[in-house]
């Protein structure tokens, strides 16, 4: 090894793999060596069997499902109304100075905290869930967003001008174009984020979902299956966040290129 | 016929905390007619590309006024297309949208807007690049992507801010004929900001010579060489003649800046 050196691929995924190898070992090693006890951490075994008997018996899969749409759901509302007003933060610096104090420092209050006044408002149905997600996301999108469209390089905007474009052209295919695929990372990220408001808001007052399986076992003790609802969390964002990244990479080959 | 007509323009930059104004440009006036070619020579922090921002409309003169062809100049516009020093290709657009870019703004139809690209593609030799990401383009390659954007735009004038000053030396030459050849055949007016003295008596058919800040113009020196020209006019006794004059007028103003600094 020395400092910077590339690895080759093949071994980059050697390593990744090993890791989660030690992981296990040493987790096997803890569990069925009898060095924790079994009320405190289930060993791999039986997190793999109880994973089994959610799945088949016990309609985990709906929950899944039901956390999956409740995140898309909340992260597509956030982005729909945080993009624009990003963008338009950015480009345009009176409304920047108009929204971006409040903005700031909504973005300061965590969405977990709602969780009481949203039950309140919204009862524990589905609206609920959305809302903490929203709240979560809808301040940090436009915060990100309104940034990268203001670092938008000058020089490019100034060409622009002086090849006749009008403040439209300017927004639409100069400072949208330049910022598109920061923009899609930016979602990459919050998407990541939104994962771990949507157990908090399913651990309290839902009847569905991976964070209400979650809570069950809790009261059963049954150590295993929440490990497994934890691991099926991490799978599951691991998995979209390789999608997402394949999508930006193929909307944006001028940047791989 | 005068086409461009700056008028007693100057330029100061406000006061930064704890500091005063910075006086980049003295009142200066200029007349460029049409299918001159002009370069405007100075060192660096002259007020040259203040000028020529002012010129293009990026930026305001704090006094007088700029006019082409009798209208005064109140902002950027695509009667006046600009290459900058920093490569401003758009790294989203292929080199035949970026070239498109300002026919497309205007609103011209695809199909024609393709044609126009190409037509200037073959022109800078760029044929086979089209479907290019600027980022896959050398230097050289960009520029010449970036005076085809300007071209294509048919302005009244060509403003060009030292296009070719992050250029190696061989490139820049190849460049200097690719363009010259440009305005001979095509007949354009050119306003070329450089801080090369070669460049500018190879490029221009006179030579505004600009002191060091504040920038004003010191001299104005006609280059009588026949067109077309060949890199080998570079070495011929005139051309060293008119090098020798600007070598002594740019090294006093180069002077200045060093005992300022």
């Amino acid at each position: 090894m020395r400092p910077l050196e590339p690895t080759t691929s093949k071994q980059r995924v050697a390593y990744g793999l090993a890791f989660f190898v030690l992981f296990v070992a040493l987790w096997s090693w803890a569990t069925f060596g009898g060095h924790v006890s079994k009320t405190f951490l289930a060993n791999p075994l039986t997190m793999v069997q109880e994973g089994y008997e959610l799945l088949a018996k016990q309609g985990f899969l709906f929950d899944i499902g039901m956390t999956i749409w409740r995140v898309i759901g909340g992260f597509v509302l956030a982005a729909v109304i945080a993009v624009p007003l990003g963008v338009l933060m950015g480009a345009y610096k009176p409304i920047e100075a108009f929204l971006e104090p409040f903005v700031s420092f909504a973005r300061y209050l965590p969405a977990s905290a709602f969780i009481p006044l949203l039950i309140l408002w919204a009862g524990i149905g589905e609206l609920q869930k959305l809302l903490v997600i929203f709240i979560g996301a809808v301040f940090q999108i436009i915060l990100m967003v309104a940034v990268t469209v203001g670092a938008t390089r000058r020089d490019l905007v100034e060409a622009a001008y002086t090849l006749g474009a009008r403040d439209r052209g300017i927004i639409r295919r100069v400072l949208l174009p330049s910022a598109a695929p920061e923009i899609a990372e930016i979602l990459r990220l919050v998407l990541g984020w939104a994962w771990t408001y949507v157990i908090v808001a399913e651990l309290i007052g839902s009847s569905s979902g991976i964070g209400h399986m979650i809570t069950d076992s809790q009261a059963l003790l049954n150590t295993g299956q929440i490990i497994f609802g934890i691991i099926v969390i991490g799978l599951i964002g691991l998995i979209s966040d390789f999608l997402f990244k394949a999508f930006n990479a193929w909307l944006f080959p001028w940047k791989l290129a | 016929m005068t086409a461009l007509r700056i008028d007693q323009v100057s330029r100061t930059f406000p006061a930064r905390a704890g500091n005063v104004p910075t006086r980049a440009l003295e009142p200066t006036t200029l007349d460029v007619g049409d299918n001159d070619f002009v370069t405007i020579l100075g060192p660096s922090g002259c007020g040259k590309s203040t000028l020529l921002r002012i010129i293009a409309g990026l930026d305001r003169p704090t006094s007088g006024r700029v006019t082409l062809d009798g209208r005064e100049v109140t902002g950027p516009g695509a009667d006046r297309g600009m290459v900058f020093q920093s490569y401003t290709l758009f790294p989203w657009l292929t080199v035949r949208e970026n070239i498109a870019f300002g026919l497309r703004e205007r609103g011209v139809a695809q199909a024609e807007r393709h044609d126009i690209a190409d037509a200037f593609i073959r022109r800078v030799g760029l044929s086979g690049f089209e479907n290019h990401w600027p980022k896959q383009l050398s230097g050289g390659m960009q520029q010449r992507t970036a005076i085809a954007r300007a071209l294509a735009n048919d302005p009244k004038i060509l403003l060009l801010d030292e296009p070719f000053g992050a250029l190696d030396n061989q490139t820049r030459a190849l460049m200097q004929e690719m363009l010259l050849g440009i305005w001979e055949r095509d007949q354009k007016t050119v306003l070329f900001v450089t801080h090369d003295i070669e460049e500018a008596i190879f490029l221009g058919s006179r030579v505004i010579v600009m002191s060091a800040r504040p920038g004003r113009i010191k001299a104005e020196i006609a280059v009588d060489l026949p067109h077309p020209r060949s890199y080998k006019i570079k070495t011929t006794p005139e051309f060293v003649a008119l090098k020798e004059r600007l070598v002594e007028e740019i090294r006093t103003e180069a002077l200045k800046v060093a005992e300022q600094a």
